[in-house]
């Protein structure tokens, strides 16, 4: 079979194609996409191989920011362990909670992810107040200390760190499609039966699957909490639990380069749009529900034949 | 613990699970039977709670209110149903609840268009006081609670006596072996999509002169009636009306013992409860269609 | 051919997404015949009846019942046509009564002539309040073809009526399956090779999903021809 999208070349693809933004786009913008990508990464897994569809994100986006934001404002000033912290705490709530979450059927989890989001949103907000300064959230954009090599403080260089983070993880999830386990999730969301049967257990699975998709998640979470300095419990708010949804669907489920492209495209229809219209939720319910009608392939799924035909018809097959 | 405080925690309890209990009613009921999470009865709770705050100014009575926005909500439900879930009832099951979930954003959006972002009153219909073990009670309270009762029982009859009831409850088991009997399902769906858009739309105009009217309003209550339909276990008429007064009843009993419990406890409940079985208290087995 | 054919299945292909199932099938069914469909576990026989009653779209091939084609109708019209498939499932309403049951099965067309039930199958009015849950198994399959039976079908689709079920249970349906077909031509899909032999006047052998034979010589149904298509 002539598979063009093979390993190196699609890393390649799609990331020169966020390297275009950056030499295109104004630079936060490039910031927010990548950002954004790496937070619908996890969604994407979760909705695209374990068929678990999860309107709870904002809660451990929420996990992994303020993990990274108490050590920033409390404790230290070194952004990278802020981002480890943040990136174990997200594995600390996912070995938590994972094993009532993943027992659950589909529609189950989403229900119940949707009000851990509400229950995390009230926590940050009302009962951790004392420590989280409640809606005013935590400040602390100059306790950021300046790292050799590359500087997180600076917008160019905190680029291409998230770059590099992204790329990374994108990789680990290449890699994970590709490996036995990538093959079980697959299989779990198809037939729990058969999986039984051959000797895997679903739980084990699901749980592993939702440890790696809610880690990423809280990664993407501490990365929005190192580059803006600040954060507050809107980043749990219910309403924007949606978004990460809408991209993953927007882009395509369980594509590769779907959180990428979605990504690309909900926020740049996002800045456009609110420019003429600042009714922002009409618009994103009718584009939900215009997908669904359209037959849920999203952007890059079904763009992918499309490129997948015209690139084989030049013939180059490579194995 | 003053027994003063506990009454009024008691029956301000029920009625918010009562308001609950309608609201979930049509979560339900399109569970059990079309196998959708429909999210967008939550918009025909708003647009129940705005139709009587527009009619109640128009007409100056609360109840016109309430019934013009259970006919508007019934309408509006028809035509969603009409235009949208009738396409995608085969769907799986996350994807018409995406874009269900989709319907009530636009519908947010839609009333901010109509009515604006500003919180709007609605006065309560009743302002008399109700002396139960004298302990002063609203005696709005107590209508609606006893309105739901009489919806809980009207719903009863309707499933069990009337032969589209039985049909129902039939399809909520086997939709296929409905109709095997000759019985076109596709108006079974949209019969219990309106009932539920109905139910929704009177919680919608009950509620609102108990709170303020705005546009989050349904996405406010929604991790409540998520709670409520999972601790009752989607598609169970009983285990709603039981699970929506245990939450009413821990998020104002909570609220009397330490404030910021009210919004934890039901969670934490919930837990517990999908700990032990989880499908919910009366919840049955997932059947695959 | 005889001027009384009910039921006309032509070319019939079906597929489930990429997978095909049945192969231009082709076959024919007479007024008040009884036609049994053998073949193994997979065969498509169940599929067929499910195309013809409505619940699969067809790829392609044609389906008529007397003068009407069925391919595009919705299913619960064709029953409501007068032509019923009876699942092999054997799931009743459990949550129902018996009586509850019977009154769905009258719903559609309006006919609430129970006797016509009952004169098969007595033990039901003894069951008539009991929740059809609480049934045993052969009641649960007498309820199904009664139910099936309110409205006066002409077409019975049957798919394997005796799995699972005991043989004086057996035995009685094979006596209701003579009697019915006095008034209506039945497909029956079986593996019960004796009541194969017992009732039917002609056998489609599925293999495949494609029909390899069919067998109309009475001698040659009794003499259990049929067991090498199993």
């Amino acid at each position: 079979m002539v598979k063009l999208f093979n390993w190196s070349r699609g890393i390649l693809l799609a990331f020169f194609c966020l390297l275009l933004v950056r030499v295109f786009l104004p630079l936060p913008f490039a910031i927010e996409i990548i950002i954004f990508a790496t937070y619908t990464m996890g969604c994407n897994f979760l909705l695209g191989r374990v068929g678990f569809i999860s309107f709870g994100q904002p809660a451990y986006l929420a996990v992994g920011a303020y993990a990274t934001s108490f050590y920033l404002f409390y404790f230290g000033t070194n952004p990278i362990i802020g981002i480890l912290l943040g990136i174990l705490a997200g594995v600390a709530v996912a070995l938590i909670i994972g094993p009532f979450f993943v027992r659950l059927r589909s529609d189950y989890f989403a229900l119940v992810n949707l009000a851990l989001a509400v229950i995390v949103f009230y926590l940050f907000e009302k009962v951790l107040a004392s420590i989280t300064h409640g809606d005013n959230g935590l400040w602390f954009l100059t306790n950021i200390a300046s790292t050799p090599g590359l500087d997180l403080g600076v917008p160019s260089d905190f680029f291409i760190f998230v770059f590099l983070v992204a790329f990374g993880v994108w990789v680990l999830y290449k890699y994970l499609d590709d490996s036995i386990f990538g093959a079980c999730c697959q299989a779990t969301k198809t037939n729990e039966d058969k999986v039984k049967f051959l000797g895997y257990s679903n739980f084990k699975i699901r749980f592993l699957a939702f440890i790696i998709a809610n880690t990423t998640t809280a990664l993407a979470g501490s990365l929005y909490a190192v580059y803006f300095g600040f954060v507050s419990p809107e980043i749990a708010s219910p309403s924007r639990a949606a978004d990460p949804v809408i991209v993953t669907l927007l882009g395509g489920v369980g594509t590769l380069y779907g959180p990428i492209v979605g990504a690309f495209a909900y926020t740049g229809m996002k800045d456009l749009i609110s420019g003429y219209i600042s009714n922002w939720e009409l618009f994103i319910g009718l584009l939900l529900v215009f997908i669904m009608l359209a037959g849920e392939k999203g952007i890059w799924g079904s763009l992918e034949p499309v490129l997948k035909r015209t690139f084989s018809k030049k013939g180059k097959p490579t194995t | 613990m003053d027994p003063q405080l506990l009454i009024s925690g008691v029956i301000f309890g029920l009625s918010i699970g009562s308001v609950f209990f309608l609201l979930s009613i049509g979560l339900s009921l399109c569970f059990g039977l079309m196998r959708i999470i429909s999210l967008d009865q939550l918009l025909y709770y708003a647009i129940g709670a705005y139709i009587t705050y527009t009619l109640y100014l128009v007409t100056g009575s609360v109840w016109i209110g309430v019934l013009g926005g259970m006919v508007i909500s019934g309408i509006v439900a028809f035509g969603v149903e009409r235009f949208i879930f009738l396409r995608i009832y085969e769907r799986d099951i996350t994807f018409t609840m995406i874009a269900s979930f989709g319907i009530l954003f636009a519908g947010v959006g839609a009333i901010k268009y109509i009515w604006g972002l500003a919180p709007l009153p609605v006065p309560s219909p009743i302002n008399a006081m109700a002396s139960i073990f004298g302990t002063e009670i609203p005696i709005y309270r107590l209508i609606v609670i006893v309105i739901s009762f009489l919806v809980y029982v009207s719903i009863w009859a309707f499933l069990n006596k009337t032969i589209t009831g039985k049909a129902i409850r039939a399809g909520i088991e086997n939709v296929e072996h409905v109709e095997g009997l000759g019985i076109n399902v596709y108006k079974l769906f949209t019969t219990t999509f309106i009932i539920s858009g109905v139910l929704s739309g009177l919680a919608g105009g009950l509620h609102a002169p108990l709170i303020m009217v705005d546009p989050q309003m349904g996405l406010e209550v929604l991790p409540f009636v998520f709670m409520v339909v999972i601790i009752g276990g989607l598609g169970s008429i009983k285990g709603t009306l039981v699970s929506a007064f245990i939450v009413g009843q821990v998020i104002s009993l909570g609220a009397i013992i330490y404030g910021p419990l009210a919004q934890m406890a039901p969670f934490a409940i919930m837990l517990l409860i999908l700990l032990i079985k989880p499908t919910g208290l009366y919840g049955s087995k997932m059947l695959k269609r | 051919m005889p001027t009384d054919e009910i039921l006309a299945v032509e070319g019939l292909n079906v597929a489930y997404g990429e997978s095909k199932v049945l192969f231009d099938v082709s076959i024919h069914i007479n007024a008040n015949e009884i036609v049994s469909c053998v073949g193994r576990n997979g065969a498509g026989k169940s599929t067929l009846l499910r195309t013809i009653s409505g619940f699969v779209k067809p790829t392609s091939g044609t389906v008529m019942f007397a003068d009407t084609s069925l391919v595009g109708i919705k299913c619960y019209d064709i029953a409501r046509m007068g032509l019923k498939y009876i699942p092999q499932d054997k799931k009743v309403f459990s949550d129902l009564t018996v009586r509850e049951n019977l009154e769905l099965g009258s719903y559609a067309t309006q006919d609430y002539n129970w006797d016509k039930v009952t004169e098969y199958f007595p033990k039901l009015t003894l069951l008539m309040e009991r929740k059809a849950g609480y049934l045993s198994g052969g009641e649960r399959q007498m309820l199904m073809i009664g139910r099936a039976l309110l409205g006066d079908p002409k077409v019975l689709l049957v798919d394997e009526p005796t799995e699972g079920l005991a043989p004086s249970i057996v035995a009685q349906l094979q006596n209701v399956f003579l009697e019915l077909s006095k008034k209506a031509a039945l497909v029956i899909v079986e593996q019960n090779l004796s009541l194969v032999s017992a009732i039917s006047q002609r056998v489609y052998a599925v293999k495949e999903g494609r029909v390899v034979h069919e067998i109309s010589d009475e001698g040659e149904i009794k003499n259990n021809v049929c067991e090498k298509y199993l």
